[in-house]
């Protein structure tokens, strides 16, 4: 059977944000633009269970 | 199984030593490396990987988040107490002196420009947090550690990985000395 790399590729994706998320909120936290960082921490928080998700739909495939 | 008939082997030869222990069949002390239980990353094993990365993201930011939301939850402008640094005939033109605002782990450089203009500002590096100083010659604020450079009466980058400008202490002069009274909020 030939695997589906579809998961890996996603998860690749999720890390990206998470990256780009962390960056943003820290920069915006110095900024003292408060608002910012609690939305970037927000969407940090989300893009876990969409991990979790994304592993449990590809994990078979 | 890989072990049953490891054990066989090592059973056939067996040569009883002086204090009653079996030694292994072979001799090139690999009977200890299974290769069946070896670790390998295979394409789930990453995965799981990667879903562990995003709840440790997920995770460190919260502080940030929470420090966020208790800044917001303030009401009003930030209160800071007013306190003197120097007198102004105690620094000559073109010298700095080194003091703490608003708590004592802030350092901060008060900067006489002029006869009459003296700035000020928190002196930890925008970039990494070394302490900034004045370069009297440049007459700029210098970082040190990676060359980051300040312009002195705007607290701005100038040059290097600083992106940020120094946050601005404001000052009044009063009888001839200097006193902090606040942080400068950065424009948005
Ligand atoms: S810490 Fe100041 S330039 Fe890097």
């Amino acid at each position: 059977m030939k695997r589906s790399y579809y998961g890996v590729l996603c998860l690749c994706f999720v890390l990206l944000l998470n990256i780009f998320f962390t960056q943003k909120a820290i920069h915006a936290f110095y900024y003292q633009n408060y608002d910012a960082t609690i939305i970037f921490a927000i969407l940090n928080l989300v893009l876990f269970p969409a991990a979790v998700i994304i592993y449990q739909r590809e994990k078979k495939v | 199984m890989e072990h049953d008939h490891h054990k066989d082997k090592t059973n056939e030869n067996k040569t009883i030593n002086k204090n009653n222990t079996v030694p292994f069949a072979e001799d090139n002390f690999t009977h200890n490396i299974k290769q069946l239980q070896e670790r390998k990353l295979d394409r789930r094993g990453f995965m799981k990987t990667l879903v562990g990365a995003a709840g440790v993201f997920a995770v460190s930011t919260l502080p940030w988040g929470a420090l966020a939301m208790r800044e917001l939850s303030r009401d009003g402008e930030k209160q800071y107490a007013e306190k003197e640094i120097v007198k102004l005939d105690d620094v000559k033109v073109g010298e700095a002196v080194q003091f703490t605002y608003p708590s004592e782990h802030h350092t901060a450089l008060l900067i006489r420009t002029g006869e009459q203009d003296v700035v000020a500002y928190q002196n930890a590096c925008t970039h990494l947090l070394c302490p900034v100083f004045w370069d009297k010659g440049k007459e700029k604020l210098v970082c040190p550690c990676h060359h980051g450079f300040f312009d002195v009466t705007t607290g701005q980058p100038t040059a290097g990985p600083p992106q940020r400008p120094l946050p601005q202490i404001t000052l009044t002069v009063k009888q001839g000395t200097v006193y902090a009274t606040g942080v400068k909020r950065y424009e948005t």
